[in-house]
């Protein structure tokens, strides 16, 4: 990166620590008052996505009012458009198509899952517009968003931890403490962030000295998991990784318990919202998992955006606020230094988009930068599940 | 393998229960409801309300729940069935317009969260929830190598015992014989005397409250309650039940409960998951094939 480049990103990313992780008016070359930078969401609000969803959408509302509060970007309000796409992949394709074709809109968000991403994505880079996703995991989400085509796209961001960084690290960390022997892996096989994480899991352990004795593979719409836990602990294992969505892998924890089971789940991103942590309960205490963020991090970026989102909502957000948060961030910092003329679409939407792969800022998930392929660049926070809703930190991870 | 057998006889029996409701309402009126697995989900959501929300104990939440679900199908009877049936609309019209009262039902649960209209019902969203630790008390038995849940066993019983009642209610009393007449000829049944349209009525308020019990018993057993239990995991396979038993037979959509639960577990046992629905329903394709009227059914025959 160029150093005077760093040294003015740094600049901004300071003053933007100092005002609580807002953007705030000054350091902008041009004034944007009065015009509006309109943005749009697809998230799954409902659905296997709606545990994830809602969150990213309360927390990219929160980043919103907070801008708008504190003066905009260079003067310029920020307008979000949320919809939901009911975690179907064939539904969040057309809501995209819908929002991009309105002709307005400078970047989008979203969407919730990998599944519809691989719809989505490409059709925002064929389009030309900037998405970055908040809360895409699995493989191939960034640069190669048209995998098997090994073409970058030039148009697609993702603020969300990968698992195939999430994942490796946690083993990682949890071997080195506990020296696990074997493992069963238990993946969902019916959508693609679950099935990456089994993939990702299957190709790790081996280099931890753990042997997988059974990957057992169910449907998300497997009514009792005491079928595949049963056949789980048959194999007696030391861990058992979960790599699902939605309530499953609290289901499965609170089974496996019930059936004796007394060592270690691990898993990935599906854990980390406080909602599978509370439905678990005293069967998830212990469940491990590399998260993207920690709600009890106190630098400033983070205690402000936890105590901001706790006053307008009135709960503690999870990792999936804190990325739709950061989000809305990135954007804004990108919009600010962007040189926007609002009157040409297209070329705003280019003009944001080589911003953004220069965007260094200070964010509740830690110090924010994007890699070269538009992937996040960013501490892991291995995180335990506390028994009652909540999560201990374990470990923390700096990029490589 | 014994513990397998043990998780099918379980989940057979939540499938049983709840293929029960739908094959009655198919039996006497002829149609599907397909609405019954948003009352099944409701039953879980109400009962969790009543407990985790209201502070109500499990015995009285689940009754009333049942109560409740049992007023939801003479809602779908007086909303979504009897005025296509004022007008000799077609079966699939009843069909579509029960869909859509499920959507209607899972979208009012999906959608609530504190501070919305719903909120008294359910706060959250599209997420999954389990009863509050302590509930009902859930001792858990090692025999054996064998996991024997209180609760699964309670279950077990449960539906046993509600299942012979109803085929006793059936067989053996007025209205049993007043459900059979109906389901046999319905204008027979009115040129007798019969009132027809309460039968219907009746007929939705017992297929729901079952429905909705034995959402609850899922609820309590799999620890799984969100505005999906209904669609995602037991509507396909209440259907493929009362195929499987023939549609319309109470003894039938017993035994398919009973059978789905097994293949499916030793499919999954044997040949793993990618291949566990498969499995399941190239059995009921064989079935249909040999015995198209299903095991139990009685197309020429009598109903119920």
């Amino acid at each position: 990166m160029r150093s005077a480049a760093r040294g003015i990103t740094i600049a901004l990313a300071l003053a933007l620590a100092a005002c609580g992780g807002t953007t705030s008016t000054g350091g902008g070359t041009t004034s944007y008052q009065g015009k509006t930078i309109q943005l749009g969401a697809i998230l799954s609000l409902t659905g296997a996505g709606g545990v994830y969803g809602p969150s990213s959408k309360n927390g990219a509302d929160l980043a919103v009012e907070m801008i708008n509060n504190s003066g905009g970007v260079n003067g310029a309000k920020i307008s979000l458009d949320t919809r939901d796409d009911a975690s179907d992949k064939a539904q969040s394709a057309q809501v995209a198509q819908t929002l991009i074709q309105g002709g307005q809109l400078l970047a989008l968000l979203g969407p919730t899952l990998s599944n519809s991403a691989v719809a989505v994505h490409p059709l925002a880079e064929s389009f030309k517009i900037p998405i970055l996703a908040v809360s895409t995991t699995g493989i191939n989400i960034v640069p190669n968003c048209n995998a098997p085509s090994t073409v970058p796209c030039r148009y697609v961001f993702r603020d969300s931890l990968g698992e195939e960084t999430a994942i490796p690290t946690n083993i990682k960390i949890y071997a080195a403490k506990a020296h696990p022997k074997t493992g069963v892996l238990m993946v969902a096989n019916d959508d693609k962030f679950s099935k990456d994480g089994g993939t990702i899991v299957t190709n790790t352990v081996g280099q931890y000295g753990i042997t997988l004795l059974d990957t057992i593979q169910f449907s998300k719409t497997t009514a009792d998991f005491a079928t595949p836990v049963t056949k789980a602990l048959s194999k007696k294992p030391d861990v058992i990784f979960i790599t699902s969505l939605g309530g499953i892998p609290a289901t499965i924890m609170i089974e496996a318990r019930k059936q004796g089971f007394t060592g270690q789940f691990l898993g990935g991103n599906g854990f980390n919202t406080a909602k599978v942590s509370k439905q678990a309960g005293a069967a998830g205490q212990g469940a491990e998992s590399g998260s993207a963020w920690y709600l009890d991090n106190t630098f400033p970026s983070n205690a402000e955006f936890v105590k901001a989102y706790q006053t307008k909502y009135g709960s503690a957000p999870d990792q999936f606020a804190a990325q739709g948060y950061a989000a809305i961030l990135i954007l804004a910092d990108a919009a600010k230094r962007a040189n926007l003329t609002f009157s040409d679409v297209a070329g705003d939407r280019s003009k944001l988009r080589d911003a953004m792969e220069t965007v260094n800022i200070q964010t509740p998930l830690g110090p924010f930068q994007f890699t070269s392929t538009h992937d996040v660049k960013q501490t892991v926070w291995v995180i335990l599940m506390d028994g009652h809703g909540g999560f201990n930190l374990l470990a923390s991870v700096n990029p490589s | 393998m014994t513990q397998q057998v043990l998780n099918a006889i379980f989940i057979g029996s939540i499938y049983a229960l709840f293929a029960v409701g739908y094959t009655l309402v198919f039996g006497v009126l002829d149609v599907l409801n397909l609405a019954h697995s948003a009352v099944f989900m409701l039953g879980a959501v109400i009962t969790y309300s009543l407990v985790a929300l209201h502070g109500m104990p499990f015995l009285p939440a689940a009754i009333i729940a049942v109560f409740v679900c049992g007023l939801l199908g003479l809602l779908i009877e007086f909303v979504a069935l009897r005025p296509l049936r004022r007008r000799n609309a077609p079966p699939i019209s009843a069909l579509i317009s029960t869909i859509g009262l499920a959507l209607i039902f899972v979208a009012i649960v999906e959608q609530a969260t504190p501070g919305t209209l719903f909120s008294w019902l359910w706060q959250d969203g599209a997420n999954s929830v389990q009863f509050p630790a302590g509930t009902v008390p859930n001792p858990t038995y090692h025999l054996a190598g064998l996991t024997i849940e209180a609760t699964k066993l309670g279950i077990l019983i449960t539906s046993v015992v509600l299942m012979l009642v109803l085929g006793y209610v059936i067989r053996y009393t007025q209205i049993g014989r007043a459900l059979r007449a109906v389901a046999e000829n319905r204008r027979a049944a009115t040129l007798l005397g019969i009132n027809v349209d309460r039968i219907f009525a009746s007929t939705l308020f017992l297929s729901s409250a079952l429905g909705g019990l034995a959402g609850i018993l899922f609820g309590l057993a799999i620890s799984d309650i969100s505005p999906y239990i209904g669609r995602d995991q037991v509507e396909l396979k209440g259907l493929a039940v009362i195929v499987l038993g023939g549609m319309g037979s109470i003894p039938g959509a017993v035994l398919g409960g009973y059978l789905l639960g097994l293949i499916e577990v030793f499919a999954f046992v044997r040949f793993g998951s990618n291949v566990e629905a498969g499995v399941a329903f190239a059995a009921l394709f064989l079935v249909l094939v040999l015995r198209p009227q299903g095991l139990f059914g009685a197309r020429l025959r009598e109903r119920l």
